[in-house]
């Protein structure tokens, strides 16, 4: 198993496809499962694109992700210093039962995140943002 | 993330394959809704060569499917792998989509 990733992203969008491009590059390195690369890719865009699209005002920022591989789980850590926003909290619920029509999207990034993870972490540090999700290995 | 239409009579058929994320789901909501026509009945959305898709592309699909509504067209998905299956019914999509495991039950359901 290699250690993980670790990573500086600027506040684009684009900047989600090097993130791709690393998780990639470790699952074929440690031979994950599709199905664990798959929720790893999920759990980084929608956290990652939340800092990107709302933590700031401006371009010029930055998002730091890192990912560590242990044999029970990965551990993903973001921190950004953006606007406080607590996932956990902040984030609205997500609709699942309205008819189609009436149906709304918002909070559903966060939910997916949350039921593909065993463990999630937020704190305000020092001015940052620290979100700390842990993503099962198996099942 | 690449989308392959063809018709069979009044129902379009969408072949996705690749990737639909936050970078890349304008792109997907425009191809999508470009190929639609008015007189389409039915649309299925083959997701058998789809790797994945986050909830920027499920607030597209969720988009055509209520713009299809409206124009009492149906839309079906068929083919979904395992982690895409998983997303549709985590996220209650699988209530507003009806999902298939073939292109060809897919077509029978907009039969009957």
């Amino acid at each position: 198993m290699s250690n993980g990733l670790a990573l500086t992203l600027e506040n684009r969008p684009e900047e989600l496809e090097r993130l791709t491009a690393a998780v990639e590059t470790l699952a074929e390195q440690d031979n994950w499962p599709a199905a664990l690369t798959f929720k790893v890719n999920l759990v980084l865009e929608e956290l990652v694109l939340n800092v990107i699209n709302y933590a700031y005002e401006e371009s010029g920022h930055h998002v730091d992700v890192s990912l560590v591989c242990n044999e029970e789980d990965l551990v993903i850590e973001i921190t950004d210093q953006g606007i406080p926003f607590d996932p956990l909290h902040d984030a609205p619920a997500p609709d699942m039962e309205s008819p189609m029509e009436e149906r709304s999207i918002g909070g559903l990034g966060v939910y997916l995140v949350r039921s593909m993870t065993s463990d999630m972490q937020y704190r305000r540090e020092e001015g940052k943002n620290c979100l700390t999700v842990a993503v099962p290995t198996e099942g | 993330m690449e989308l392959k239409t063809t018709r069979e009579g009044t129902n379009l058929i969408v072949d996705m394959e690749g990737r639909v994320d936050g970078t890349n789901a304008m792109d997907f909501q425009s191809a999508l809704e470009g190929a639609i026509q008015q007189s389409d009945q039915g649309v299925i959305m083959d997701m058998g060569q789809l790797q994945y898709i986050s909830s920027a592309g499920l607030r597209v699909i969720l988009l055509v499917a209520k713009s299809l509504q409206k124009q009492n067209a149906k839309l079906l998905g068929c083919a979904l792998s395992e982690s895409v299956r998983e997303i549709f019914a985590i996220s209650g999509f699988d209530k507003i989509v009806p999902v298939h495991d073939s292109r060809a039950d897919a077509l029978k359901a907009l039969e009957d």
